[in-house]
């Protein structure tokens, strides 16, 4: 992408009548709330339509960098080399944290585990780590005959791979041979499906099909929970974030603006994440 | 009067397994298309109704119709076939009716050939660099739907190609005959008796360009937008993009709207497809040779 000819444009006034669309493209994590704070805003704001787009914060970040979007949707924070190239086209990322996101592990209903430490995770993800079968954590899963742990992840341009990798593998890198799925769902889908399985995504993508072990200590250790996300305690949870192309103004500054107000937090919120700043939904 | 003979015994018998092995792998051809079609009628036909298709997606999909994305891919493949059916209809009658047999010729039909062989995905790729970044249309329909028109231009010229040379030698001869021009025997004699195999080429374009999700995700196809398009510089909403997208990202989302949007995505493309082979039946009808 980087070899394309990188232009400054502005899209915003595509269409006729007045209608201005913003571009949205980023996050598989937010792409659920994006749509929906859309949804929303269409009825508040008829003269603005907000297209949305997912395919992961990769996706959304390479678009603000081409220039092609107004705002990047970003499940970890640009890279400072990826703000330089932003800035050499002329577009200067300005950072919003629109809410905080659990990342929630997901195991097979039958698996007898209730509570993961980070080491353990490590140990099982990490390219250093021991444990390859589910007997290396001392259980043994039902429905599970070859005893393997099938480590399900994402795919590499995910935000939320990225923020697993920083917080729970440090600076080591991920185990190969692991089924790297394109989108949180089916991350949820393959473990539901999976008795030998073990995957991560954020909260808002858990079904009731799935089990989730508190993470941390086992005599310390925390639920994935909306609450235990905004006050810190549940030991993996990531700000959520929305780029603008400089300082937002225009339409994107009223959406901007909206999308923080009582109103926009509450969206998120319902939607299972933690919203940035405190507020009370009725 | 004829005995069967020891070797005509043996040869009945080998055609006959022959035959059969044949029939076989022709019934497997058919299984998965009836297969994918059974299952996507039992579990996603009771979803599909009239309100269904013209109903706005809300919820992200989960309630709702599909509205936006079915509008959207009429859209996209409108604005595919005006820029595509002109070009590869007049670049068609250029090599069939015009161009000297040369290297140049041979190098162009190498090209639609390798064209044609083209991942979708890097016909993406390009849309991007060229059409949304170098000639700034954005995130747009014009951007989406150029693409598809290149990727799909090998169809429409190959398929008018065909079209054109199965038109008898013996008619343009006479035509020439009786003092026309080249022009006048395209137009009055050769394109006449070739409109059905154009108009297959150009139905299998459409067919093509609805199914298809890489070249639009990335030029102008979105996973969400409240709104139907008002113009060609806007993105908008597709059917294949759609599906796609309540597929893999929306948890909790109900299989019959899944199974629903995948038949109405498949039945679009089957219904182009089954005119196309009724209206070449109807017109080989009417066929003088």
């Amino acid at each position: 992408m980087t070899t394309l000819p990188v232009l400054l444009l502005t899209i915003g006034c595509g269409g006729s009548e007045g209608r201005t669309v913003i571009q949205n493209r980023g996050s598989d994590t937010l792409v659920n709330v994006a749509q929906a704070w859309a949804e929303r805003y269409g009825q508040i704001n008829p003269n603005v339509a907000v297209a949305v787009s997912g395919g992961g914060s990769g996706t959304g970040i390479s678009a603000m960098i081409n220039g092609t979007i107004d705002i990047a949707n970003a499940s970890r924070a640009m890279r400072d080399s990826e703000i330089e190239a932003a800035r050499a086209g002329g577009n200067d990322p300005i950072e919003h944290i629109v809410g905080f996101d659990a990342l929630a592990i997901f195991l097979h209903p039958d698996n007898p585990i209730s509570s993961i430490s980070i080491a353990q995770l490590a140990d099982i993800y990490g390219e250093n780590g021991m444990a390859e079968v589910w007997s290396d954590l001392g259980v043994s899963v039902p429905g599970c005959g070859s005893d393997e742990i099938v480590r399900v992840s994402r795919q590499n341009n995910s935000g939320t791979y990225a923020y697993f990798q920083e917080a729970v593998l440090g600076e080591s890198e991920f185990k190969l041979g692991s089924r790297d799925m394109n989108g949180s769902s089916e991350v949820v889908e393959l473990v539901e499906n999976t008795p030998c399985a073990i995957g991560y995504s954020g909260l808002a993508y858990a079904s009731e099909h799935v089990k989730m072990p508190c993470v941390g200590p086992e005599d310390a250790c925390v639920a994935p929970s909306v609450p235990a996300a905004i006050d810190g305690s549940y030991p993996i949870a990531r700000p959520l974030f929305m780029y603008t192309a400089g300082a937002p103004e225009g339409v994107v500054g009223e959406y901007m603006n909206w999308i923080l107000s009582d109103e926009g937090q509450c969206i998120i919120q319902d939607m299972g994440y933690a919203p940035a700043t405190p507020v009370t939904c009725g | 009067m004829f005995a069967a003979s020891a070797l005509n015994e043996r040869n009945r018998r080998v055609e006959g397994i022959y035959k059969a092995l044949f029939g076989l792998m022709t019934v497997l051809l058919v299984v998965p298309v009836l297969i994918i079609l059974g299952v996507l009628i039992a579990k996603g036909g009771p979803a599909v109704s009239f309100e269904f298709l013209f109903t706005p997606p809300t919820d992200q999909g989960r309630q709702g119709g599909i509205l936006m994305p079915l509008i959207g891919t009429i859209w996209l493949v409108v604005v595919a076939l005006i820029a595509s059916v002109p070009i590869g209809v007049a670049a068609a009658i250029y090599l069939s009716e015009y161009a000297p047999e040369n290297w140049l010729t041979r190098l162009i039909n190498l090209a639609i050939i390798n064209l044609a062989g083209v991942p979708s995905i890097v016909h993406a790729l390009f849309g991007v660099g060229a059409f949304v970044v170098f000639f700034e249309f954005g995130i747009s329909i014009l951007a989406a739907s150029l693409t598809l028109a290149i990727m799909t231009l090998p169809v429409v010229i190959v398929a008018t190609r065909e079209s054109l040379q199965a038109v008898p030698m013996a008619f343009r001869e006479a035509c020439w005959n009786m003092g026309a021009t080249r022009w006048q025997t395209i137009r009055k004699v050769v394109l006449p008796n070739a409109i059905s195999g154009i108009l297959t080429g150009v139905i299998l374009e459409v067919s093509r360009s609805a199914g298809e999700t890489a070249p639009i995700m990335f030029t102008g196809a979105v996973t969400f937008l409240p709104f139907l398009p008002t113009g060609v510089l806007e993105p908008t909403m597709a059917m294949s993009l759609h599906l796609f997208t309540i597929s893999n990202s929306v948890p909790n989302m109900p299989d019959e709207i899944k199974y629903g949007t995948a038949l109405v995505l498949i039945s679009m493309v089957l219904i182009m497809n089954a005119a196309s082979i009724a209206f070449r039946v109807y017109l080989r009808g009417k066929k003088k040779w």
